[in-house]
Formats: structure tokens, sequence, C-alpha cells
């Protein structure tokens, strides 16, 4: 089940719909002092990123006033995207959460010291409701087209009828009074003239009246409003296509999917205390939360590759401010600010690497190209590596064979890589796993342009994987 | 639609009613009265359920008559625009056809009636479609859409449309005989 192409339908969606949504409260006045146009846009993007997700949390992550995110929440709720649960609990039925979010390979730092603390209040939680949106984006073109088209048709005008000897006008409403005994046409009331329907006329012979002057302009723009709209809808009608016959991902209520999440945790073998004590360390603020499905961790289980994976997740989001696919045009040149804005905030962990990591961030500012080669020598060198993994545990010389293969930025990878397995036993490249569908995932988000590339490459790399493995 | 609302009307009684049935007769007659009538703003009065309150009778001067304030409940009926509505044809011509729906007369112009439709005129005037499946004619009951209502004081009038989705002819007579 993939996740990609319906929250990809998301945003584009957020984008054609709701972009210049005004969400406010009723008794605000008019002129707030906060034009928060595209908020929406912001609000549901966040939210393809993640599963369920507490109200308070997602506030946090995206620096919103609660009152402000419960605002635009009841919106898309009221707009049938997004369902929310509310329940009462206490620090603990948080924590389950917490749990469950963390057995996602999220990790919300912050919440967790918090939590303690609370005693029996509201939550309220949110998610994403695919298989409705879906539904009411679809439902939603459908009243678009049709209602232009009704109007086009003239479908739901009042018939007017014309009587060419007098000139006096009827409209469908006196039919009753204009229908004669004698033949099927209407009559005149005053001279008992045939009278003819107006558009009949119109047709016939064009005629210069004001009246039908506006008439036909408004004909005209709503002939161009509906060209205008098949066209700007275009990239919409065609992702409604493509995942027409996808099943939608289906989390669930909160309940089932906390509960999912949490069998798949434990079905993958670790403990999700250490998990989620450690990972907020290890990701820091940076490291963007996102949740997935047990599913998709369970895919890529290689013992070796796990932590190489791990790795990488971590320093994708750091290295690379992911760019939504829609903003990348062809020949956009990804800037630093677009890259390297985010690279202060490397983990803790990094920090010996602080120096490296400056380089290459000069290094970066390269085209997306270098990116691109950078992926593919990593999992040149990510296969390789398990090779070796399997002959010898030796880590130091694999590190050197490596960098020989990588580019300069992807040194840091390796050097930190063997760093870590110097600490860190088997186990803790079993607890990884989760990450794996991440690093492909966020890869792809990131490079719009490659995308079929990337999946395939993607699929090619795991082919070799397993059959090495 | 329909509605069951309470509605008022002072009933002028004449004396010769004055007597041991005189509620009865009050009520008899309130639904000679108001049964089957159109007031601009309730649509068609269908039927009286009940009767609420019937207030203090006032003796108008002069006649002898009483006026009574009567308080009741009514099922009415009036016609939304937009409303989809089942309707028998009553009249088919070349402008278009007129139908009925209990007391609302609509009528719907040939230009809201599909295209693939067309008028064959004859003994039987009638609306067929080229392969002769569909034939709209007197006695056929079609389902409709009400696309503008004229509301006069004492009369409702309706303009329909059959050219759109699950509209059209929902029974056929000639096929039932």
């Amino acid at each position: 089940m993939s996740l990609e192409p319906f929250n990809r339908l998301v945003k584009l969606a957020a984008r054609a719909f709701y972009d210049d949504v005004t969400i406010k409260g009723e008794n605000q006045p008019k002129t707030g002092r906060g034009d928060n146009r595209g908020m929406a846009v912001i609000v549901l993007d966040a939210l393809t990123r993640r599963q369920w997700v507490r109200e308070e949390d997602l506030a946090k992550a995206l620096k919103l006033h609660t009152k402000q995110l419960r605002r635009a929440l009841r919106f898309f709720e009221e707009e049938k995207l997004v369902t929310r649960e509310h329940r009462k609990e206490s620090a603990k039925g948080a924590k389950i959460f917490n749990a469950a979010i963390a057995a996602t390979g999220d990790s919300q730092q912050g919440t967790k010291e918090g939590d303690e603390k609370m005693k029996m209040h509201m939550h309220s939680y949110c998610c994403l409701d695919y298989a409705q949106i879906h539904d009411v984006v679809r439902y939603r073109m459908h009243r678009m087209k049709k209602k232009i088209k009704d109007e086009l048709d003239s479908r739901n005008t009042i018939q007017e009828y014309i009587c060419p000897n007098c000139g006096r006008r009827y409209s469908a409403f006196d039919a009753l009074q204009l229908v004669s005994m004698d033949d099927e046409y209407f009559h005149c009331e005053n001279c008992n003239g045939e009278l003819v329907a107006e558009s009949d006329k119109l047709a016939a012979e064009e005629m210069g009246d004001g009246d039908d002057n506006a008439r036909r302009r408004r004909r005209e723009k709503l002939k161009d409003m509906l060209q205008k709209m098949e066209e700007q809808l275009k990239p919409l009608v065609l992702q409604l296509a493509r995942v027409k016959d996808l099943p939608a991902p289906e989390f669930g209520n909160l309940q089932a999917w906390e509960a999912r999440a949490h069998a798949a945790a434990q079905a993958s073998g670790d403990s999700n205390a250490g998990d989620s004590s450690k990972n907020p360390q290890a990701q820091g603020y940076s490291g963007t939360p996102m949740p997935f499905l047990g599913e998709t961790r369970v895919e890529v289980a290689l013992s070796g590759v796990e932590a190489k994976e791990e790795i990488e997740l971590d320093t994708k989001p750091t290295s690379i401010k992911v760019l939504p696919p829609w903003m990348i045009k062809q020949g956009m040149n990804l800037t630093k600010e677009q890259r390297g804005e985010v690279k202060p905030d490397v983990k803790v962990e990094q920090s010996s690497f602080s120096v490296d990591e400056k380089k290459s961030n000069m290094d970066k500012e390269d085209e997306k190209s270098l990116q691109d080669e950078y992926l593919k020598a990593y999992y040149a060198a990510l296969v390789k590596r398990q090779e070796e993994q399997e002959a010898s545990k030796k880590v130091p010389q694999d590190v050197e064979l490596a960098k020989n293969v990588s580019e300069a930025p992807f040194e840091r990878h390796v050097g930190m890589k063997s760093k870590r397995e110097g600490d860190n036993d088997d186990v803790e490249w079993e607890e990884e796993a989760p990450s794996t569908g991440n690093s492909g995932q966020s890869y792809r988000l990131a490079d719009l342009n490659v995308e079929a590339d990337a999946s395939d490459h993607d699929d090619d790399e795991d082919g070799i994987d397993w059959e090495e493995g | 639609m329909f509605f069951h609302i309470t509605l008022e009307r002072n009933m002028q009684l004449h004396p010769r009613h004055f007597g041991p049935h005189l509620r009865d007769k009050l009520v008899a007659k309130l639904m000679k009265d108001v049964e089957g009538t159109c007031s601009g703003r309730h649509g068609f009065v269908v039927a009286i359920t009940g009767v609420e309150d019937i207030g203090k009778g006032l003796i108008r001067e002069g006649t002898g008559f009483v006026t009574f304030p009567v308080k009741y409940q009514a099922v009415v009926f009036r016609p939304f625009k937009g409303e989809i509505l089942e309707a028998v044809v009553t009249m088919v011509n070349k402008m278009g056809f007129f139908a009925e729906a209990g007391p609302v007369q609509i009528f719907v112009s040939n230009h809201l009636i599909p295209d693939d439709m067309e008028f064959q005129s004859g003994d039987m005037p009638n609306y067929t479609t080229s392969d002769g499946s569909v034939k709209i004619q007197k006695d056929s009951e079609v389902r409709l859409k009400i696309i503008g209502t004229r509301v006069d004081a004492t009369e409702i009038f309706c303009i329909g449309t059959i050219k759109d989705d699950f509209l059209g002819v929902i029974n056929d007579p000639g096929a039932a005989a």
C-alpha cells in the first residue's frame, strides 16, 4: 500500500481548492490582523506526512496556535477531508499514543515530559481520510463541471417566447394561458399570432439586442471558465485517475491504529521504550516526523542494511530541506537556502563531523544531478558494503573502500556509520528497520523530476539486496 | 415538498349553526373552505389533520355572524425550485408538455426535454427517442425537476425539466396496458 499517490492528490487538491481559504472564527472581524491564507495548505501538507496525530503536537510542529489549528481542522472536517477523534485521557492514554507514534518511527520531542503532568484532559486527534478525500475531490470536480455545463446549455433557464407580430414577450410561466386547442403552438393573447421560442430566434438571426449581447458575453465567459478549469485542474484529474484503482490507505479509527502500530512494533522485535527514549535525542528537532505503517517497514529488513538506511534518514531531512514535488520545476536549481538551511541543526552525535559538513554544504550548492549521483554512489556503496559485511564484520577497511567509491558529501555518512556501528550491536540495527521505507520516500519527495526513475532504481536496489542477503 | 404546519383562520359562522353541534359545524366548514385552496405563502392545503384551538367568538354587528379565530394543523404541499417531483403528463404539444403533480401544474418546454427525444404529432402527440424505446405522451408518468416556480396569491405554476440524470419517464402507460 503506497501513500505517495494519495498524498500527492491531497497536496494538489489543497492547492487547487484551499489555497485562498481564510480560516477564521465567526466572531472575528473581517479585517483580522492575520491574513492566514495558505495556512490550510500547510496544515494539509503536514497531515500527509503523518497518520494519526494529536492536534497539540501538530500545532507545535507547525508553530501555530492550537486554536488556529483547531479552527482549520474543523473546517477540514466539515469539508470531509479529515477525521477527528476526541477523547478524555490521562497521562497514560497519552503514553499509549506516544508509543504508537514511536512504533511508526516517529518521535516528537517535548511531548513526553509534558504528558506526565497531564491529568484527564480532552485530547483531539486528527488524520486524513484518504478514501473520503478521493470521493470528495471527485464530487467537487463533478459539481463544478456540471454547474458550468448546465449554465452553458441554458438548462435551467426559463424559456421565453416572443410574438413575432406584436413583439410581446411571454415566459414559460404563462404557458398555461397560451395553449390553444386548435394546434400545437402557443398563441399570443393580443393578436393570436404563433409564438416563437426566443432561443430559436436567437440562433436564427443573431439579434443585436443589448440583452442578448450580455447573454452572449456571459456564454463566452462560461466557456472560457470551463476551458481554464479543465486546463488548470489537469494535474489533479490525472492524479485522480492514477489513484482510482489503488486501494486507499486506511488507518482505521484511533484505537485500531494505535493497536496496530503497537502490534507492529512488537512484531519487529524491539522494545518501544528504547526506541522512543533514544530517538528524540538522535533526531533532534530537525527530523521530520514521518510515521508510516507497519507494513512499509517490513518491506526491507535486511540485517546490516538498516543501520545505513537509518543514517540516511537522519541526514536526509537535515541536509536537504524537502521540497514538495510540485514546487520543483524543470531546470530549477536548488539553492543553498533550500538545502543547507537546516544544516546547523544536525544532531549532537554528528558534532564531530561539523567541519566535514561545512565543506559538504558548499558542495551541495551544485545542481540536483550531484544529488542523484550521490545517491547512486550511496546505493552502490550500500550493496558493496553489505557484501563485505557478510564476509567479515570488520568495519574500518570497509569505510576506506566506500570512501573511494563515494562523493565528498557521502564521506560523512560512511564515517558516521562506522562510528555508530562501533557503538551499537545487532539489536540496534533491527530497531532502525522502520526507517527504511522513509528514506526512499523522502528521496522521491525531494525530486519529482526523477520520480519514476527513482522508484525503479529503488526497486532494483532492493532486488539486489535480497538476492545477496 | 409536504409540510405539516399550524395555520390560523378567522371563521365566520352563520347564526343558524348555533346550537349543540356548533364545534362540529365549525370544523366541517373549515375543511370545506380551506382544503384544496392554495396560498402563495404556504402552498396547497392538502388536508386538515386537527383543530388545535378555537378562540372566543365575536358577534359581528348588524349581521349576526360570529367570527371564531381557529388554529388548525394542516398538511400543505409547496413545490420548490430544484425539487424532484413525479408527475402525470396531461398534455403534449409542440412546445413541450404539461404535467400535474397533485394540484400543481408543471410545464416542461421542449428545450428542457432531452435532445434525443423528438416530437411526433398525430392522434396521440408524444415525444419519442429515435429508437422508440422511450415515449412521453398523455398519462405517462415522468420524474422531473422543478427549475422555476411562479407563486401567485391563489395559484402555483412550475417549470420543470427532464434534461438531467435520472429524470424522464418512470412508467409507460402503453406498456402497462
